[in-house]
């Protein structure tokens, strides 16, 4: 009996997760037969089934979603894919064990750069993640590092750049000059976990001073 | 920045150092454990620990990795090429080791519940082949970094 | 197993500074030949509980330079045995052995390279990189009688770093130091640095 060898029909089962967001994701054949299905299962590591995530059964696309299934912070998990063609042909495959925590990359903070004659005023908002408390509130990512601070740099004329840093989320860059424009980026770090989001962006010009006119 | 397990502080350990080290050999070795229905590092060990209590339970965790996971996990480290991550998280476990003996006259009653909780811990150890059982407690490290990073100052 | 005629080398030490570790040796010199080294380590933990293991040194397995930076070899605050041997072709030297094992803590902790410059009434500082183990710490006060010392944690980089905003007229005294948490140790203040500011002095 010759087993016929499916690893083609199914690559990279891995999870990609970004904010808490953990989208499956895979690729089949480059060519591979439009009736090609694909069904997904999970399990949390140490239980004992598989359980096979709704709305992702025999889907001709390449990813499911499976944020929910996978939001309890203090668990690890495993998914897997079986894809099977037109030929009755199968494979399955399972990703790496998944921790979002360890896993998850860390987007751009949401900011409001409010400029001011002599200064620049920047306020961060909380970014929310699908991870909900036993009490069913939506946590933020603060809520989530107990590490987590934010770094702000504002760069002056190409010369030289001001820093702040800390957990709070409003900041003021002072004794800045009147009329004038500044670039400002804004980043999330999570020192623990050396997670670093990618900076958040904002070009400003402080207020021209007319005290005196 | 410091680990402060109750009344026992440890200095001169980076925590970053731990993860980036167990990161470097995360998928090879997890690979290795095929028994995904057993976890060792369960929520009835690891949950709820009290300040008191967590000396006690990561100097007995820490123990045996030291003297038991490690000891029997390195002939797989030389044959999967992960010694240099291997020693870093070796070498580090054993700091901590050495600081936590030295602040162990500062304990105070919970060593029951704590020895309660290493034993949880232990016993499902005990139950499974003494390879498998090294293979998947040394996998489970992300899960006793998890735990430690609660009691890390900056 | 090579025949060990070739001479291991000799005077081993290691040189160590801002936490970057150089192993040096004598080198073993046979004329028209180029020898080759290897290095390796072992931990306080592999010393304890698996000592007939010895871990090859990232960069210097092999090496043709009679020296080695192990600093990336050195991951934990414990002592370490380091070992040498020459090779050439299929002769092999014995192993030589560091004689006093190693700990990073003994690294030497030099006072941070500083610039300061001001532009406009901005009071600037530009503090040299040492690696992602160190923290900066700066003291800045006003040239004054009772004057308040700030402190401040910089990070190094390219570019010139702000540290305040400073009044005509009046001078301002810098000086900065490291903290490096793997060894819980700072290093000595850099000489302090005092700028005067350009401009008249504010009316009291």
């Amino acid at each position: 009996h010759i087993t016929e060898d499916t690893s083609d029909l199914l690559q990279h089962v891995k999870f990609q997760s970004s904010n808490f967001e953990n989208i499956l994701t895979w690729d089949g054949r480059p060519e591979s037969a439009p009736d090609t299905v694909y069904s997904v299962q999970y399990k949390t590591y140490g239980e004992e089934e598989w359980l096979e995530k709704e709305g992702c059964q025999r889907i001709t696309q390449k990813s499911c979603n499976l944020t929910m299934e996978t939001s309890n912070l203090t668990e690890l998990y495993y998914a897997r894919v079986t894809a099977t063609d037109g030929a009755g042909r199968s494979a399955t495959k399972m990703t790496n064990r998944f921790s979002s925590l360890q896993h998850t990359s860390i987007k751009p903070p949401d900011v409001t750069c409010i400029p001011k004659v002599r200064s620049i005023q920047m306020i961060v908002h909380p970014t929310y993640t699908p991870i909900r408390a036993q009490n069913g509130h939506q946590l933020t990512l603060e809520n989530i590092f107990q590490d987590l601070l934010y770094h702000l740099k504002l760069r002056i004329n190409h010369t030289y750049q001001m820093h702040l840093e800390g957990k709070q989320r409003e900041f003021e860059f002072v004794g800045l000059t009147p009329d004038t424009e500044f670039l400002g980026t804004i980043m999330i770090c999570i020192p623990n976990l050396f997670k670093e989001s990618a900076p958040y962006r904002c070009r400003v010009k402080t207020l021209p001073d007319r005290t005196w006119t | 920045q410091e680990f402060q397990f109750g009344p026992c502080r440890v200095e001169g350990v980076v925590l970053q150092k731990l993860w980036q080290a167990f990161w470097a050999m995360k998928d090879i070795v997890q690979a290795q454990d095929n028994i995904m229905s057993v976890r060792l590092l369960r929520k009835e060990v690891l949950q709820n620990v009290s300040e008191t209590e967590s000396c006690h339970l990561i100097r007995a965790l820490l123990r045996f990795y030291v003297n038991t996971v490690f000891k029997n996990y390195h002939d797989k480290a030389v044959e999967f090429g992960i010694l240099k991550p291997f020693s870093t998280l070796a070498n580090n476990f054993f700091v901590l080791v050495s600081k936590l003996q030295a602040s162990q006259e500062k304990m105070f009653s919970t060593r029951k519940s704590a020895r309660r909780r290493f034993l949880l811990f232990y016993q499902a150890f005990k139950q499974l082949d003494r390879e498998a059982a090294v293979t998947k407690a040394f996998g489970e490290m992300d899960i006793l970094l998890s735990w430690m990073e609660k009691f890390y100052q900056l | 197993d090579g025949v060990a005629v070739l001479p291991a080398p000799q005077n081993l030490s290691v040189q160590s500074t801002n936490m970057k570790h150089v192993l040096t040796w004598s080198p073993v010199t046979v004329p028209e030949e180029i020898v080759h080294y290897s290095v390796e380590y072992q931990g306080e933990y592999e010393s304890l509980y698996t000592s007939h293991i010895w871990i090859p040194s990232i960069w210097c397995s092999p090496t043709q330079r009679p020296e080695c930076d192990i600093t990336e070899d050195i991951t934990a605050t414990v002592s370490y045995s380091l070992r040498v041997r020459a090779t050439l072709g299929s002769l092999t030297s014995a192993w030589s052995t560091l004689k006093h094992r190693f700990n990073q803590n003994s690294t030497i902790l030099t006072p941070p390279g500083m610039e300061i410059t001001m532009d406009g009434f901005h009071l600037l500082i530009k503090l040299e990189d040492l690696g992602p183990h160190f923290e900066f710490f700066v003291s800045y006060w006003r040239r004054e009688p009772g004057a308040k010392e700030h402190i401040k944690v910089v990070r190094p980089g390219v570019l010139p770093v702000y540290l305040e905003t400073v009044e005509p007229g009046a001078a301002y005294c810098v000086k900065a130091r490291t903290f490096v948490k793997a060894i819980g140790r700072h290093s000595a203040f850099s000489p302090t640095e005092c700028v005067k500011v350009q401009g008249e002095a504010l009316p009291l």
